[in-house]
């Protein structure tokens, strides 16, 4: 008989990946702090198909993982014609370049406790990609800064 | 058979959802409004349904399954027509199968 139950994260993946293929859209609900705070774990996201549409700068999108190999959600902060350099708000190292056939849609909607959160999709993920692509220039300028003055102090 | 239930009834999955095979289970993804839902509508069929399932064909009757379904497992019609049955009525009411 039917039953209802959890999906295992490869479960998630096989499903969105054929709900999308059909056109669909693909609600369920996120585990993990990759994406805090504009994505909590237990927030419910709405994945879209992408139709068509490139991913771009700024979007959330789910894709697959090239090390676990499982569905992830995480910003574009950089594009480069069919990849695209992905990075969770919360993470320090990008997950590097992935290629377009490894996203699987984009995050179009996203629900806390029942309510609409529209924080970290509107105008303000622009924003929010630049400040994730360039705080590891920024963090890379600090440290050279640092080691500079340290040299100079030995000198 | 059941009351709503006619042997001679032929039934085929819904165009509304996605059904895949994953790690030995079926999973049933209903979509309505555009939408698979793995929040609530997700549903799970043991190795009697997914068996069931896989011979509605939108051609055979549920009574050459339930024939099938006792040939190919040696078990009496009576308990396999239970068995189909009831996963009909529950599929008819969730709106995964249809008559085509």
């Amino acid at each position: 008989m039917p039953q209802t139950f959890s999906l295992s994260g490869t479960k998630l993946l096989a499903l969105a990946r054929a709900v999308l293929e059909r056109g669909a859209s693909f609600r369920f609900r996120a585990v993990g702090t990759s994406m805090v705070p504009f994505i909590r774990s237990g927030d419910v996201l709405t994945l879209s198909p992408l139709r068509g549409r490139q991913p771009r700068v700024g979007d959330v999108i789910a894709f697959v993982h090239p090390v676990t190999g499982r569905m992830a959600v995480h910003r574009v902060v950089c594009a480069r014609q069919a990849a695209y350099l992905l990075r969770g708000d919360a993470v320090l190292e990008p997950d590097g370049w992935i290629r377009l056939e490894d996203i699987l849609g984009r995050v179009t909607r996203i629900e806390r406790d029942g309510r609409r959160v529209r924080l970290g999709l509107g105008v303000e993920r622009f924003g929010i990609a630049w400040l994730r692509r360039h705080e590891a220039l920024w963090e890379l300028a600090r440290r050279a800064g640092r080691a500079a003055r340290q040299w100079k102090w030995v000198a | 058979m059941s009351d709503n239930i006619r042997l001679q009834a032929v039934y085929a999955p819904s165009e509304d959802v996605v059904a895949r095979e994953i790690e030995g289970e079926l999973i049933l993804v209903p979509i309505a409004a555009g939408i698979g839902d793995a929040e609530d509508d997700i549903f799970t069929l043991n190795e009697t349904g997914r068996a069931i399932w896989k011979r509605l064909d939108g051609r055979r009757t549920l009574g050459e399954i339930v024939l099938d379904l006792a040939a190919e497992y040696d078990a009496p019609p009576g308990e396999i027509e239970t068995d189909v049955a009831g996963l009909i009525a529950e599929l008819l009411k969730r709106r995964l199968v249809v008559v085509p």
